[in-house]
């Protein structure tokens, strides 16, 4: 028999056939398992939801540990949704669990892209739950005009924080003398937000000249070609390098390692990932900006559940804690050691009560 | 007989070959590198530093191994999407498996020897499905390019592995007469991808399979066992290819291989490799990567506006293949 099954599967037609079968029905299941939850006892306290674009990348695997923190230290259901870039997935799972639970949870999420926000906002609205929306809202859309179900939305300004590592850069570099920029995708809202910054800190330090700015698509393998030809062009003359993210930056410090040139040219990044922090540490990077998803994910659990059990009642909240932009972590050579302990050594220590502390003025459209 | 035209069959198949290379055309990407490293030093003499060269091999090395392997396949008639997925594969388990920033393994070369043969694996499988399923070689080599990136993403969980093995680092970093070991890789690759290509019957069947798959069947090839063997070679060029970006970038991490797979087809067609198969060859692509690699350097040199540099990618790569194309052979083009 078996000796049969592997005759006709070995004959092409009908092994290709079953094959590609197979090969559907395997690619089906995998797709199957969208909603993760992790059970636990107490239901009358509402079920907190993140969701998020997918466990596969730090900034979310992050962002779903703060919330699985929040949730433990209140006790109740966490439940995890991931769209994996699918708007019609992101909507179609938030109405699932708000259908499962009747209503009784508190939904944060960083929504696919931004018209999804309106469906989910509504949606949440329409079954009594409450909702925390972060980065991605259509502009016209406001959390006091779904008093009091729309908690608030959080999101990062990009030109304080790009004119933060541009001073961080020119500090370093002694006040004077050249620096060339990796810029992001030049359509993207933080490549543009964070190059703005950029240049109000060199409007502010005129003894620094900007020799050049490259796009370099957020990608290290683009930042690396753009650097080597830099030097090149430039040779001693650079300074300093600003980047408009870590992976950029870093890969900026391999093409100076290369030279022989790492760690005497300052360079800077931006988002905080691990190698950036432990590269601070080397003194090969100069700082970097950690938006710090694990207080994402918990927090903006903890504002909604405040506001669903009472705590306090967001109809009565000024804009400002309705739209607002949260604080980024500046990461330099004095603090890399103790941030790196505290948030990647070990699990972060947040005070999920302090709602508010983050809070770093009212989003600006 | 039979034997008798099958013999002559392979040499008309192949002897017409030395004639068509020394075509006026086919010397077109040649000319349009030097016109163009003559523009580029008119404007920026620095471009002719030796610390240049140096760096304009360094970029050059990455996609001149992935061209050597893509060439092959193009010269078939195929195309091979997989080159990201198997790069960022290879990059991402040599960064797990020789001394790194994350765990305790520390395999050296052996870990290089596994990510080589687990570059051939994949390539393998590429030549299975696409010969055996009869998939089109555009759609397997699509599907293998985003299972491989996928299994990069579940090794890693979306987080980077920092390199610091000395031997995988020193190939970006420790030099020998000027150039890092990394180049004189590649060149080595270079000189094995023109053995295999000039000097074994692998080489020569591939031109019988790109200049006329059926003729070359009837002649006795084994049209599957040359496609299998092509895919699984190139499939060891690309792992080639992740070896040395984790070497570069000091370390791996799941888009490690964004944006090769562009730079690789974009340059082994300006070198004169007709994507319809049979012409061209390795030393083609040596020119079109330098071609690829000369532009992008040049154009920070000669301070083109980022905004517009991706625009002017596209307009050289038309000028150089309609430059180069013998627009006699063909009668129809698709």
């Amino acid at each position: 028999m078996t000796k049969h099954i592997l005759a006709v599967t070995m004959r092409r037609s009908l092994g290709r056939r079953d094959f590609l079968k197979g090969a559907t029905l395997l690619g089906a299941a995998g797709a199957f398992p969208a909603i993760i939850t992790s059970r636990s006892l107490a239901q009358d306290k509402p079920t907190v939801v993140n969701s998020i674009r997918s466990l596969s990348n730090p900034y979310h695997a992050t962002w779903n540990k703060g919330g699985a923190a929040f949730a433990k230290s209140v006790g109740t259901e966490y439940v995890t949704l991931v769209t994996e870039g699918n708007s019609e997935k992101g909507i179609a799972d938030i109405k699932a669990i708000l259908a499962k639970t009747g209503g009784n949870c508190v939904v944060n999420v960083d929504p696919n892209d931004s018209p999804d926000a309106r469906p989910i906002v509504e949606a949440c609205k329409a079954a009594g739950a409450y909702v925390v929306t972060q980065w991605n809202k259509p502009a016209d859309l406001h959390p006091w005009d779904f008093d009091p179900n729309y908690v608030a939305h959080i999101s990062f300004s990009g030109v304080p924080y790009g004119k933060a590592m541009a001073e961080t850069l020119i500090k370093a570099m002694g006040g004077k003398g050249g620096i060339v920029a990796l810029g992001g995708i030049e359509s993207n809202v933080p490549a543009i937000e964070r190059k703005a910054g950029l240049e109000e800190a060199l409007k502010a330090n005129p003894d620094v000249k900007l020799l050049d700015m490259q796009v370099a698509n957020w990608s290290a393998t683009e930042a690396l070609e753009k650097t080597n030809a830099w030097v090149t062009q430039f040779g001693d003359e650079i300074g300093g390098i600003w980047a408009a993210n870590d992976d950029m930056a870093l890969a900026a410090v391999e093409a100076l390692r290369a030279e022989g040139r790492a760690g005497k040219v300052p360079v800077t990044g931006i988002d905080g990932i691990q190698l950036a922090v432990e590269a601070i540490q080397k003194g090969e990077l100069a700082g970097t900006v950690a938006w710090d998803p694990y207080w994402q994910g918990g927090m903006g659990l903890s504002i909604g559940y405040h506001a669903k059990t009472g705590t306090f009642d967001p109809a009565k909240e000024g804009h400002e804690h309705r739209e607002f932009y949260g604080t980024g972590v500046i990461i330099s050579a004095e603090n890399a050691q103790s941030f790196y302990d505290s948030n990647i050594k070990s699990e972060p220590q947040l005070d999920w009560n302090d709602i508010w502390g983050r809070v770093s003025g009212q989003i600006k459209y | 007989m039979a034997t008798l035209s099958t013999t002559e069959a392979t040499e008309h198949a192949q002897s017409p070959k030395p004639v068509r290379k020394f075509r006026l055309a086919s010397w077109a990407p040649v000319a349009i590198l030097l016109l163009l490293c003559a523009i580029i030093a008119l404007i920026n003499p620095n471009f002719l530093s030796f610390g240049n060269l140096v760096r304009i091999s360094q970029a050059a090395m990455i996609p001149l191994v992935l061209g050597l392997g893509a060439t092959f396949i193009i010269l078939m008639g195929s195309i091979d999407l997989s080159v990201e997925g198997v790069l960022t594969l290879s990059a991402v388990m040599l960064s797990m498996l020789v001394l790194n920033g994350a765990n305790v393994n520390d395999y050296g070369l052996l870990a290089v020897l596994f990510v080589l043969a687990a570059g051939a694996a994949v390539g393998f499988v590429n030549g299975v499905v696409h010969v055996r399923l009869k998939v089109p070689s555009f759609m397997t080599t699509l599907g293998v390019w985003f299972i491989g990136v996928g299994v990069a993403n579940a090794l890693l969980g979306g987080m980077a592995i920092r390199v610091n093995d000395p031997w995988v680092r020193g190939l970006a970093i420790e030099r020998f007469l000027g150039f890092p070991w990394g180049v004189w890789l590649a060149g080595a690759c270079l000189v094995v991808a023109l053995v295999i290509q000039n000097h074994t019957r692998l080489g020569r069947h591939i031109y019988a399979l790109g200049g006329g798959e059926e003729l070359a069947a009837l002649s006795g090839i084994s049209v599957a066992r040359v496609r299998i063997l092509a895919f699984t070679l190139a499939g060891i060029f690309y792992a080639v290819g992740g070896i040395l970006a984790a070497a570069q970038l000091g370390l791996g991490n799941a888009q490690i291989g964004n944006g090769r797979l562009f730079t690789t087809v974009t340059a082994v067609v300006v070198g004169g490799t007709a994507l319809s198969g049979g012409q061209g060859g390795v030393l083609q692509t040596l020119v079109g990567v330098l071609i690829v690699v000369v532009l992008a350097n040049g154009m920070v040199l000669m301070g083109v506006p980022p905004s517009i540099q991706i625009g002017v990618q596209g307009l050289m790569i038309i000028a150089a293949v309609a430059m180069s194309i013998d627009r006699k052979l063909m009668r129809i083009v698709k």
